[in-house]
C-alpha cells in the first residue's frame, strides 16, 4: 500500500505533501505508486479531481472525517478526506500494491499514464507478503476506515499545534520538520 | 468561488459586446455560442490587420493561423478547433446531443430485410448505374422512412416515431457474413480503428477537412468523430444465433416487367428462400414475411401489361404485393430532375474499408450516383408502404401471437413452477453436482452452440428483440428478464451475456424507469453480468465493446448520479484493454464528456464535476499527442482549459506545482507539434515567441465563459476588483506561462 498525503488550503493550494508506503506486514515505509516516476503528477491530478467529491460531500456529511469518498479506478487509487474547522482539507490517496497477476494483464494495455504499466519487479518483497486481514489487503473495509480515521486525528492534532505557531500565518505552506517526523511517525503507526 | 472572471463588464471581448444577452438563459446559451464563432474569426481578421495591441479573444488554437497568415484563408476553414471551440457548454451539451446519441443507438437496432430480386432485375437496375442491383439501389432509403410510423405497444397504445428505418441486406450476404468472418483477416474492431485512422487522414490534410465544418454548422456537441466510432461500433454486427437483431424479419423478392415468366419466377424466387442456396441457416427462423415487388420499367415496358400482371400477382399472394415504377435509363448529373442518392449511413466498418474505395477517391461527381427524382419518389413510396403496411404489422402480430402463446405461459404461475421443477429435475435423481444436466432443457445444442429456431428460448428472444425493434422496451426488458435465468441453466453462455445486456439497455431505454438509484445499482450488476460473460467465457470483445458503450451512453444521457456509473463503465472500456489507441483517445474525450454532463446543485457551487471532466480531457490530450494528432490534441487541451476555468483560481494556474509543470508542457508540446505539422520552422524564434505571446488571450475566453456560466448561478457572485485590474494589465499576469 502507498500513500500520498496532501493538506490543502480552502483555496485549494497545497500546504503539505508527503509521500510514504505501509510499515505494516513488514513494510518498509517507502511509497511505491503504479506510475511510473515521470508520472507523479498523476497523484495530483488524482486529489485534485476528487476535490469535486469532497466539496459535495462536505454538504452531505457533518463529520469531520468524510471517510472514504472517491476512486479512481484506472489506478485503483483511493481518496479518503478530512476536514478541519479552518476550512483545510486532509487527503489521504492510498494504493493498494498491484498483484503480480495483475500486473501481467494490465500491461497489455498501452498508455502508463493510466497507471497500467508498471512493472511487477518494482513491488517490495514485504507489500507481497501482506495478509488478507491487514490495512494493505482492502482499502475500503472497514479496518483501513478506522485506521485512516486514527491516521488523520493524530495528523490533526499536530496540525492544530503547527498552525498555531507565532510564525506561522494562515495560507503559508508548512515546511516544519517537526511536523513532518510527526506525520511520518503517525503514518507507520496506523497505516 | 470566487470568480476572476467576473470583472469581465469591465473589459468585455470585443467579439461579445454588442447585441449579445449578458444575462444569458440556458435555452439561449447554443445560440449565442454559434453566434460567436463566425465572429470570432472576424475578429481574428481585424486583430492581425491593427496587430500592435495583443487581440483579446482568441484560442490557443488561432496560433497557427496567425503565425503562418499567407495561408490563413485555407488553414481557418480546415482549422478544427474553431469548430470545436463553439462546442456548446455541458449544459446543452447533455441535452441536445444525449438525444442525438440515443436516436443514433435507437436507429442502430433497427428490422432487417432481406433483398433478393431476380436476374431480370438485377440488370435493369445495373443500366441505372448500380452495380449491386437492386438491394444496392434501395438500401440507402430503408434507414429513414419518411413521415411518422405508428407503432402499437403490446398493452395497445400507440405511439408515432419519425425516426424509423430498415435495414435491407442481401439475402445471400446474410448467411455468407459469419463464416467470411470467421475466416477473415482480421477483427472487425481492428477495422473499425482503420476507419478511423483513414478519417483521421483525411482530416489532417489542411483541405480537405471534411468531419468537421458538419460539427461547425450543425452538431454542436458531441464529436463528429466519436459519432462516427459509434456508429462504426454499431454497425459491426452481423447475424448471430445468440441475438436475432440482424435475422431478417421479412425480405423483399423482386421481379420485373421484363421477365417472361412472372409468376413462375416468383414462386422460383420464393422456393429458393426456403429451401434453395438462399435457405437461412437453423438457427434463423425461416418464417418471415416475403414481399413481392414488381418493378416495372417506364421506359420500354407498357403500363398496363404491368398492371394487369400486378393484379394477378395480388390475386395470388394476397396482400404483401408492390408496384414499383422505375426508368431504366442511365440518369446523369446534368439531367433537370437527377437527385444524387443519399449516403448509405450504416455502413460496416469492412465495406467502409474495402467496399467504397474508389468512390471516395474521384471527384464528387462519381461519387455517389444520381437517379431522376421520379425514381426516387416511388422507391420512398415503396419503402413506406413496405414498412408501416406490411413490416411493422407483421412483427406487432407476431409479437401478440408469441406473448399470448409462449411468453404467458412461462410468465404465469405454472410457467415458473414448470420452470422451477425442471431447474430442480436432476436433484431427485442424482447428487447437487449433477445440476449442470439437471437444470439444462435440452434444447440447447452444445455442439455448434445455438438454439434451433423454434425452440421456445429462441422465439423468446426473437420476441424481445421484435419487441425492442418495435420500440416497446418494457416488454423486451421484461421477457428477456424471463430469458436470463433459461440461458445461464443451459450454459448457453453468449445467449446469456446477450440478454444481460439487452436487458440492461431496455431498462434504460424505457421512459417509465427514470432513473432512482437502486435502479442504476441494479443496471450496474447486469451489465457486470453481460461483460462478464461477453468477455471471459466468450471472449467477444466487439459485443462487450457494444455493450458497455451503449451503457455508458444511456446513462450518461440519464444525467444525475448515473453519469458517473457512465465514467466507470467508460474506464473499464479502457482499462480492459477493448479499444485501441485511437478508441483510447476517444474514451477518455467521453469520459471527460460523461463528468461534464454531471451539473451543479441548483443555486450551489458544489455537485458538478469540473475537475474530473477537466482532468480526463488533458489525459486525452496527452493521448492524442502521443498518437501525433496534435490538432486533436489541442482541440482537447482547450477543452480542459474551459472545464478548468470554473475551478481554478484567479491566474488559471493550478495550485498544485507538479500538475502545473504537465500541463505546461503538454501545452508547449502540442504547439510545436502543431506548428511543425503545419510545417513551421519551430526554431524560429519570432514563432515561438507568438506562440507564447497568444497563450494569455486564451485565459481571456476562459474568464469569459466562466462568467456566464457564473450568471447562471445566482448564488455565486463574487467580485473581486484586483481581478479586474489584472484583466486590464496584459502583460502582468506572466506566471501563467513561465513555468
Amino acid at each position: 500500500m502507498s500513500y500520498y498525503f496532501t493538506i490543502l488550503s480552502p483555496t485549494d493550494v497545497p500546504l503539505f505533501n508527503i509521500a510514504f508506503g505501509t510499515s505494516k506486514s513488514g513494510g518498509d515505509g517507502i511509497a511505491r505508486f503504479r506510475f511510473p516516476d515521470t508520472a507523479q503528477y498523476m497523484n495530483q491530478f488524482i486529489i485534485h479531481s476528487s476535490l469535486d467529491m469532497v466539496e459535495e460531500a462536505q454538504w452531505m456529511n457533518g463529520n469531520m472525517y468524510l471517510k472514504h469518498i472517491d476512486t479512481y479506478p484506472p489506478a485503483s487509487a483511493y481518496i479518503s478526506a478530512f476536514l478541519t474547522p479552518s476550512g483545510a482539507r486532509f487527503l489521504l490517496l492510498h494504493q493498494p500494491p498491484q498483484l503480480p497477476s495483475t500486473a501481467a494483464s494490465a500491461s497489455g494495455t498501452s498508455g502508463s499514464i493510466l497507471g497500467g504499466s508498471f512493472s511487477a519487479s518494482a513491488l517490495g518483497g514485504g507489500s507481497s507478503r501482506a495478509s488478507a486481514s491487514s490495512v494493505a489487503a482492502n482499502p475500503t473495509s472497514p479496518q483501513t476506515e478506522e485506521a485512516v480515521r486514527q491516521f488523520m486525528g493524530e495528523v490533526y492534532e499536530n496540525y492544530v499545534k503547527t498552525v498555531m505557531s507565532p510564525f506561522y500565518r494562515q495560507g503559508m505552506e508548512i515546511r516544519s520538520s517537526v511536523f513532518r517526523s510527526r506525520v511520518t511517525a503517525a503514518g507507520r503507526k496506523w497505516l | 468561488m470566487t470568480s476572476p472572471g467576473d470583472a469581465a463588464p469591465v473589459k468585455p471581448p470585443p467579439s461579445f459586446s454588442p447585441g449579445v444577452p449578458r444575462v444569458a438563459s440556458k435555452t439561449r446559451y447554443p445560440n449565442q455560442r454559434r453566434d460567436s464563432s463566425p465572429s470570432l474569426n472576424a475578429d481574428l481578421v481585424n486583430s492581425r490587420v491593427a496587430s500592435p495591441p495583443p487581440p483579446l479573444s482568441s484560442t490557443t488554437s488561432d496560433l497557427p493561423i496567425r503565425s503562418a497568415s499567407p495561408l490563413t484563408p485555407s488553414f481557418r476553414s480546415s482549422t478544427p478547433q474553431l469548430a470545436r471551440s463553439s462546442l456548446g457548454s455541458p449544459v446543452d451539451g447533455r441535452f441536445e446531443g444525449s438525444e442525438e446519441i440515443r436516436s443514433l443507438i435507437i436507429r442502430s437496432f433497427s428490422p432487417v430485410v432481406g433483398v433478393y430480386a431476380s436476374a431480370d432485375t438485377d440488370e435493369l437496375v445495373r443500366q441505372k448505374g448500380f452495380a449491386g442491383g437492386f438491394w444496392e439501389l434501395i438500401r440507402p432509403f430503408g434507414e429513414n422512412i419518411p413521415g411518422k410510423l405508428v407503432i402499437r405497444d403490446s398493452v395497445g397504445a400507440s405511439r408515432s416515431w419519425e425516426d424509423y428505418g430498415v435495414r435491407f441486406v442481401g439475402l445471400g450476404n446474410n448467411n455468407q457474413s459469419p463464416s467470411e468472418l470467421s475466416a477473415g483477416r482480421s477483427s472487425p474492431l481492428a477495422h473499425v480503428e482503420e476507419v478511423l485512422e483513414k478519417q483521421l487522414g483525411s482530416l489532417d490534410d489542411p483541405l480537405g477537412g471534411s468531419l468537421y465544418p458538419k460539427d461547425f454548422l450543425g452538431f454542436p456537441s458531441t464529436s463528429p468523430l466519436y459519432k462516427l466510432y459509434l456508429r462504426q461500433l454499431l454497425s459491426i454486427a452481423s447475424a448471430t444465433p445468440h441475438e436475432t437483431f440482424r435475422h431478417p424479419v421479412a425480405s423483399v423478392i423482386a421481379i420485373s416487367s421484363r421477365n417472361s415468366a412472372p409468376l413462375e419466377s416468383l414462386r422460383r424466387l420464393y422456393a429458393d428462400t426456403n429451401n434453395g442456396d438462399k435457405k437461412v441457416p437453423d438457427w434463423i427462423n425461416p418464417e418471415y414475411l416475403r414481399y413481392y415487388v414488381l418493378v416495372h420499367d417506364e421506359d420500354r415496358d407498357d403500363i398496363t401489361e404491368s398492371t394487369k400482371l400486378y393484379d394477378q400477382m395480388k390475386r395470388h399472394f394476397g396482400l404483401h404485393c408492390h408496384l414499383l415504377r422505375l426508368r431504366s435509363n442511365q440518369c446523369v448529373v446534368t439531367d433537370d430532375d437527377s437527385v444524387q442518392v443519399p449516403e448509405c449511413e450504416w455502413l460496416s466498418p469492412s465495406e467502409r474499408l474495402f467496399g467504397r474505395t474508389e468512390p471516395l477517391v474521384d471527384l464528387d461527381t462519381e461519387g455517389l450516383p444520381h437517379v431522376f427524382e421520379s425514381d426516387v419518389m416511388a422507391i420512398k413510396a415503396f419503402v413506406r408502404e413496405l414498412v408501416a403496411q406490411s413490416v411493422v404489422p407483421y412483427m406487432e402480430n407476431r409479437v401478440a401471437v408469441w406473448n399470448d402463446q409462449v411468453a404467458s405461459r412461462r410468465r404465469g404461475i405454472s410457467g415458473r413452477f414448470m420452470s422451477m421443477s425442471r431447474r430442480w429435475a436432476g436433484f431427485g435423481s442424482g447428487s447437487r453436482s449433477s445440476l449442470t444436466s439437471g437444470g439444462a432443457s435440452g434444447n440447447y445444442d452444445v455442439a455448434h452452440g445455438y438454439y434451433r429456431y423454434d425452440a421456445p428460448e429462441a422465439v423468446l428472444r426473437k420476441m424481445a428483440d421484435f419487441a425492442f425493434m418495435l420500440r416497446d422496451w418494457k416488454l423486451a426488458a421484461s421477457t428477456y428478464e424471463l430469458l436470463r435465468s433459461d440461458y445461464a441453466n443451459d450454459k448457453a453462455w453468449k445467449y446469456h451475456a446477450g440478454a444481460y445486456e439487452m436487458s440492461a439497455v431496455s431498462l434504460l431505454l424505457s421512459p417509465s424507469s427514470t432513473g432512482t438509484k437502486v435502479k442504476i445499482d441494479g443496471i450496474d450488476q447486469l451489465l457486470e453480468t453481460a461483460s462478464y460473460s461477453y468477455l471471459t467465457r466468450c471472449s467477444d470483445a466487439p459485443n462487450a465493446l457494444r455493450c458497455l458503450t451503449l451503457a455508458m451512453e444511456l446513462l450518461k444521457s440519464r444525467g444525475g448520479s448515473a453519469v458517473e456509473s457512465a465514467a466507470r463503465w467508460a474506464m473499464r472500456v479502457m482499462d480492459q484493454g477493448l479499444v485501441g489507441s485511437t478508441g483510447q483517445g476517444l474514451f477518455s474525450e467521453r469520459i471527460s464528456a460523461c463528468y461534464a454532463a454531471r451539473s451543479a446543485v441548483p443555486g450551489m457551487n458544489w455537485g458538478s464535476r469540473r475537475r474530473k471532466a477537466g482532468m480526463w480531457s488533458v489525459f486525452a490530450a496527452d493521448l492524442w499527442l502521443r498518437l501525433g494528432r496534435p490538432s486533436l490534441a489541442s482541440a482537447a487541451l482547450e477543452e480542459a482549459e474551459r472545464l478548468y476555468a470554473d475551478v481554478l483560481q484567479g491566474d488559471g494556474a493550478f495550485p498544485m506545482p507538479e500538475m502545473q509543470t504537465f500541463i505546461d508542457n503538454l501545452r508547449h508540446a502540442v504547439k510545436v507539434e502543431y506548428l511543425e505539422a503545419r510545417g513551421l520552422d519551430t526554431r524560429d524564434e519570432a514563432a515561438t515567441a507568438a506562440a507564447l505571446g497568444t497563450e494569455e488571450t486564451s485565459e481571456q475566453l476562459d474568464r469569459r465563459k466562466n462568467r456566464k456560466s457564473l450568471i447562471m448561478n445566482p448564488l455565486d457572485s463574487g467580485i473581486s476588483p484586483t481581478q479586474g485590474m489584472r484583466d486590464n494589465d496584459n502583460a502582468a499576469d506572466d506566471d501563467f506561462e513561465r513555468a
